[in-house]
């Protein structure tokens, strides 16, 4: 990195790059598609046209629907006209939700404003037509994973991991908990008449490859680390759902981050027994996760969705289970961890008691598992939340208890089927939950304490502006800042920082855990001469 | 065929951690917090009462959008 540091910083350099070697620090990211729709109109609004709609301001601020944001997140348009938002890197699970939580703000800013853009065009298509009502067009903007005719769109997890993982540690060791944790972070879905834990199992089909959109695999190899590659791969996790519970959100990273630290710590050991590591003491050189491979992923995928944390998995062993036994065993190799190592995973995640913490939600969540209570369940888990209200409406609609309600919803043996017009009402519930625009089913959740939410909206609304801190986005949001303010060309993305005019600048910025523009002094020149620029844009404007 | 449900009462104990919960104890819980639960379901349920108006299937159709990862 011959642009990043001179030659006095170099050791030190390389001292903080083997220190995160050696640590359980790591990178967070969350990439959240949108999907778009109309209604209130007398004709039907193309996605596409809604989302160049939605993405004019920033064409015209940018350039380009490919942008990077102030508080250091990428906004951009992808294939199929899905918005997207990819929360900048953050070091702890809580930065990454809040960074996500202000990406909603934007979205929901940006449908908002395009929404009375498609008002007025439809109040001007009505006069031409000598109609008189005003335009009721209402954009929806869901964060969720599938339209009604089942195209799916992702809601991605980036973790940094140590490159010394192999990718047989991934499919082996850590592929079984992505699968079984759906039993608390699946979004739910209803569709073809019956209720499914999580939004995605349906469409994955594949393990560990480098499809995206040819087939869906549950984790993704393209390794684009964004960092030194000798040291560090990507992580991309694919088989996730899009949460509208904060608590999901977060714990879908955290938990995710305590079984990467064992699996990460078992792996170093494997690669430099001999070395010289931090850590002192080896009780056993084994991964307590080596043995629970699991015989048929997708099909365990697929019988989670089904049956949640009763569904019945079988490990390449032979030995059956449910998905709440083996999260069970997770967990428990997770504490056993933890008894020796939570002040080195609390340092990763800069708050002391941060890992046991993590570790006491996950046990209580598996608790309230084990004893189906759905009510205490819905507080934090989208599914059961909507499991919750679904069955209500079902047992209004047809006069009918909770219980059977749930049974015919969850599409039970002997219980009858639901009848189109509840269908169809639970399939448009299922949309209006995940509308972060005009929908109101989560809205007023929230709003009655059913579902808690751990972010206030001054909380979102700062993280507009603010990048999460010890971070690489904090040197990536002063730099747009500045230049914005200095009315300058510039472009930007994950490892890089370039000013185009009055001469191009080029800055590198490969370490993601690097938050100080101090240590960059290329980049304090920019930023310096930056500041100057904007005392004479404003001087002449 | 391996891939069903197992009811909860019907798990086994050996690789338990939690059976402190007896499933008589469940069902009574279960029953003290249905009236309860019902009643804020359904105030939630009123609150949303002018989305259970509008056309769904309408609601529904309008949302097809091909592609994405």
């Amino acid at each position: 990195m011959p642009q990043l540091h001179d030659s006095t910083s170099r050791s030190n350099t390389d001292a903080q790059l083997s220190a995160h070697e050696y640590s359980f620090d790591r990178i967070f990211g969350l990439e959240t598609e949108y999907g778009l729709s109309v209604t209130g109109t007398d004709h039907a609004i193309e996605a596409g046209a809604v989302a160049v709609t939605m993405f004019r301001p920033v064409v015209e601020h940018a350039r380009s629907t490919n942008t990077y944001e102030p508080n250091g997140a990428r906004l951009y348009l992808d294939v199929g006209s899905h918005p997207e938002y990819a929360t900048a890197e953050a070091r702890s699970p809580f930065d990454a939700l809040v960074n996500d939580a202000a990406g909603e703000q934007i979205m929901r800013s940006m449908a908002l404003t395009a929404q009375q853009q498609l008002r007025k065009q439809e109040q001007r298509h009505q006069a031409s037509t000598a109609q008189t009502n005003s335009s009721q067009a209402l954009i929806h903007l869901f964060k969720n994973n599938a339209d009604s005719a089942g195209h799916s769109f992702g809601c991605h997890e980036n973790y940094l991991i140590r490159r010394f993982v192999h990718l047989q540690d991934i499919t082996n060791q850590l592929l079984p908990f992505l699968i079984t944790r759906q039993i608390m972070t699946g979004a739910g879905r209803f569709a073809d008449g019956h209720f499914r834990i999580t939004q995605r199992a349906t469409f994955v089909d594949e393990t560990v490859s480098s499809a995206t959109t040819r087939s869906r695999p549950m984790v993704n190899t393209r390794d684009e680390p964004h960092a030194n590659p000798e040291q560090f791969r990507r992580l991309h996790v694919i088989i996730g759902d899009s949460n509208r519970s904060q608590w999901a959100t977060r714990m879908k990273l955290a938990m995710t981050h305590l079984v990467l630290c064992v699996i990460e710590h078992y792996a170093r050991l494997e690669q430099q027994p001999a070395s010289p590591t931090f850590i002192e003491s080896q009780p056993s050189s084994t991964s307590p996760f080596a043995s629970f491979a699991l015989a048929d992923p997708v099909a365990a995928n697929h019988a989670i969705d089904e049956f949640g944390a009763h569904a019945v998995i079988t490990l390449a062993t032979g030995e059956q289970l449910t998905a709440l036994e083996l999260q069970q065993r997770y967990l428990a190799g997770c504490q056993q961890f933890l008894t020796e190592f939570s002040t080195h995973v609390d340092r990763s995640l800069g708050e002391a008691g941060a890992a046991q913490h993590i570790a006491d939600e996950w046990q209580s969540s598996l608790e309230l598992l084990s004893r189906d209570d759905f009510e205490s369940l819905a507080h934090t888990m989208d599914w059961a939340a909507k499991l919750q209200l679904y069955s209500r409406l079902v047992s209004r609609m047809l006069q009918i208890n909770l219980e059977q309600a749930q049974q015919m919803l969850l599409g039970r043996e002997n219980a009858q089927q639901l009848p189109n017009a509840v269908s169809a009402r639970l399939a448009q519930l299922d949309l209006d939950y995940h509308d972060i625009a005009n929908g109101q089913v989560f809205e007023s959740l929230v709003r009655h304490g059913y579902v808690r939410q751990e972010v206030t909206q001054q909380q979102a609304e700062q993280a507009v502006s603010t990048p999460p801190s010890h971070t690489r986005a904090v040197l990536r949001g002063q730099f747009i800042q500045a230049a914005e303010q200095a009315g300058v060309r510039f472009t930007c993305d994950w490892t890089s920082l370039e000013v185009l005019e009055p001469h191009k600048v080029s800055i590198q910025l490969l370490d993601p855990f690097v938050s100080s523009a101090a240590e960059v002094p290329q980049l304090t020149q920019v930023l310096d001469d930056l500041v100057q620029r904007a005392t004479q844009f404003r001087a002449s404007h | 065929m391996p891939q069903q449900r197992m009811h909860a009462a019907s798990q086994s104990s050996d690789s338990q951690q939690n059976q402190e919960q007896p499933q008589a104890q469940v069902s009574q819980q279960q029953q003290n917090t249905t009236a309860e639960q019902v009643d804020a379901l359904d105030a939630i349920l009123d609150d949303i009462s002018t989305v259970l108006e509008t056309n769904a299937q309408e609601y529904v159709d309008s949302f097809v959008q091909k592609g994405g990862q």
